[in-house]
């Protein structure tokens, strides 16, 4: 028994709106969404299908040069910057005049992410929340993900990859908690490539993962692939050595090392692998390994939909790889959306903070919006699934 | 199960071995099979209903043909070795390896169980055990308390020697009684397609880990017993080793505690 309308909507409107801030890591986001209130969410397990309407999806990225990336410190200054601004841009765009009567509740990140920029945001949202007089909700940015993902694609119950700058997991829905069957054990996939794209000296815009993608598609050696690590453990997996592995084979291709007999030809010294060939062969030893991981935990768990969230997750490649996987295993499809709801954004903070706000779950003191760096995705109560 | 899967094992096996599915995971799908790989016909068809198991391993079409050539060779020949090596330790029963084509992924192995009698489905240790705790059964029969001993008795085997299983649950133990007709039942270890020769505290004590949520969360009303048993068992290999096995015992199951609080994201159900 799900009941999704326990909270009615603010001065007897028929529709909720919320507005969600996210600031975890370098993109900060404001995302105002509107859910008309329905009669099948009285009882039932509808909580992929609220049909949002979304009102503005603003997000600023704060962008390092080449061979740099983002510190803690000057991350939260962009954030501090920008917010206001951003806010209000976000209140015109979605015609709101008076957030005081039409908000029905603030949502922001509570956490994982930098603990900085997390900081930054939520004294935005302390603020805005009292100034305006509405409540507050903190969410799990990971549970943002996956609910903007299942709203967006309305897949029921699939097996989630989510995929970022900070993460790498694989998560299935179990007894009201989203479980983590499979993650890291070390960096996270994002940050393999980013990290990766610096070595490189690529330039950072739009992001570093975008740009080893479109370098990928322009190798024309993809027969040979250069061979990597494959780094599987069980349902977890493990990239800092691949990471470094590949980031001495870029280095010693930018000096000529000849001494590199996967880099150089024996004899004649000639040069074998690009840059681009790196980036392929990259590309698809990760892949391989996460599509790998989700193919285990849908055996698990018996499920044939597959989800793919985060920054990563528009990787056209990637989704391909995976929707090859569903069509081998049960002729089945996967569920990924484009770049608006898979890099971090303020909408999907609102979308699962709205849901959490409608099961009355909001912050009763200023106290409970203290940010936390950890928070894995296992400790929130999922109460509006069945 | 796509067409295409199966149209690509039956032209690898050719029309003169008929199979059977078993099980697909995400690796590897089972099958059964009456053929013998290498055998005349002649040497083992008087022997009724003669069955044998083919574990392959189909190439997977998302990911580059060259990581997939390398990954199914070595998967395959690593199975294929550690059960080789498995089979000549004394006391433990894993399937006996009959031949292994690691290019294309494939392991012939030895058909091990039998079906439960009241269909109760095939003789693993998850299906033994939901038979003695439905119907009027007592979930705690010494048959019961002393198969799950043995089962223990395996694992400590396979650990005092320095191996890891990697994926131990009630459903990857077959029991095969120990004369037909009889009621005591010998457990074997199978699917070590995780498995691996590791020394390594650290292993041991995750591998025990994942056996006792696996109990726990399919048996989960006679766990608690069940897990002593289990212990029971698997301490009594160590013990039998003088004081060296002592000191070891005490390092796994320290550590196997250590895994315990740590809970980490092995806290699924599922």
């Amino acid at each position: 028994m799900v009941n999704l309308n326990a909270v009615p909507p603010k001065n007897g409107r028929d529709y909720y709106i919320a507005i969600g801030l996210e600031g975890s890591a370098n993109k900060l986001g404001v995302g105002i969404i509107k859910h008309p209130l329905l009669n099948k969410h009285d009882d039932g397990d509808y909580s992929h299908d609220c049909q949002v309407e979304i009102l503005s999806n603003i997000r600023d990225t704060y962008v390092t040069p080449p061979g740099e990336g983002f510190l803690p410190r000057d991350t939260a200054r962009h954030h501090r910057n920008w917010c206001v601004r951003l806010i209000k841009k976000a209140l015109e765009e979605a015609k709101i005049i008076h957030p005081t009567l039409d908000i029905d509740v603030i949502c922001f990140t509570k956490g994982p992410g930098m603990g900085a920029p997390l900081h930054s945001v939520v004294i935005a949202a302390r603020t805005c929340s009292l100034l305006w007089n509405v409540p507050l909700v903190g969410v799990n940015h990971c549970v943002g993900h996956i609910e903007m993902g299942r709203e967006i694609t309305k897949a029921k119950n699939p097996v989630v990859l989510y995929v970022s700058g900070g993460n790498t997991q694989v998560i299935a829905y179990s007894e009201k908690r989203y479980r983590i069957f499979g993650e890291t054990l070390d960096i996270a996939i994002g940050n393999c490539l980013d990290r990766f794209a610096r070595t490189l000296k690529i330039p950072n815009e739009p992001s570093p993962g975008y740009n080893i993608e479109q370098l990928a598609k322009q190798c024309s050696n993809k027969e040979n692939l250069v061979e990597l690590p494959y780094t599987v453990k069980g349902m977890d997996l493990s990239m800092s050595g691949i990471l470094a592995y590949i980031d001495s084979l870029a280095k010693d291709l930018f000096k000529e090392n000849k001494k590199n007999k996967i880099l150089f030809d024996k004899e004649s010294g000639e040069q074998k692998v690009t840059v681009e060939d790196l980036c392929y062969s990259l590309q698809e030893n990760l892949f391989a390994m996460l599509v790998e991981i989700t193919e285990r935990a849908m055996a698990h768990v018996n499920s044939d939909q597959v989800l793919i969230v985060g920054g990563v997750g528009c990787n056209v490649r990637l989704q391909e790889m995976m929707a090859q996987m569903c069509i081998d295993r049960s002729n089945s499809k996967v569920h990924a959306t484009d770049s608006r709801f898979c890099i971090d954004n303020g909408v999907m903070i609102a979308q699962a903070g709205l849901l959490q706000y409608r099961m009355n779950d909001v912050v009763k003191d200023l106290s409970e919006t203290v940010v936390t760096q950890k928070f894995r995705t296992d400790e929130v109560f999922v109460d509006w699934r069945e | 199960m796509s067409e295409q899967l199966v149209a690509q094992i039956s032209e690898y096996l050719t029309p003169n071995v008929p199979i059977q599915l078993v099980s697909q995971g995400a690796e590897a799908v089972v099958f059964t099979t009456n053929v013998h790989p290498y055998l005349p016909k002649e040497s083992y068809s008087g022997v009724e209903d003669a069955k044998f198991i083919i574990k392959y391993r189909p190439s997977k079409s998302y990911r580059h043909p060259s990581i997939d050539k390398s990954l199914t060779k070595r998967r395959t020949l690593g199975e294929a070795r550690l059960l080789g090596k498995l089979h000549q330790i004394e006391g433990l029963h894993v399937p006996h390896l009959i031949a292994c084509d690691a290019y294309n992924g494939c392991l012939w192995l030895e058909f091990l169980g039998e079906n439960l009698p009241n269909g109760m489905g095939f003789s693993n240790l998850k299906n033994f055990l939901w038979m003695y705790a439905k119907g009027g059964n007592d979930p705690y029969d010494p048959i019961v308390l002393e198969t799950l001993y043995k089962v223990g008795q395996e694992i400590g085997l396979l650990h005092w020697n320095d191996y890891c299983h990697g994926d131990l649950t009630s459903s990857n133990i077959i029991l095969v009684r120990e004369k037909p007709g009889s009621d005591t039942w010998v457990p074997h270890l199978i699917d070590f397609g995780l498995g691996s020769i590791s020394n390594m505290v650290e292993d041991k004590g995750v591998d025990l880990y994942v056996l006792e949520r696996a109990i726990l969360s399919t048996h989960s009303s006679y766990a608690e017993k069940y897990n002593e048993c289990l212990m029971n068992g698997f301490s009594s290999v160590y013990e039998n080793n003088g004081k060296l096995g002592q000191k070891k015992l005490k390092e796994v199951i320290n550590r196997f505690q250590e895994v315990r609080l740590r809970g980490r994201k092995r806290s699924m159900i599922g």
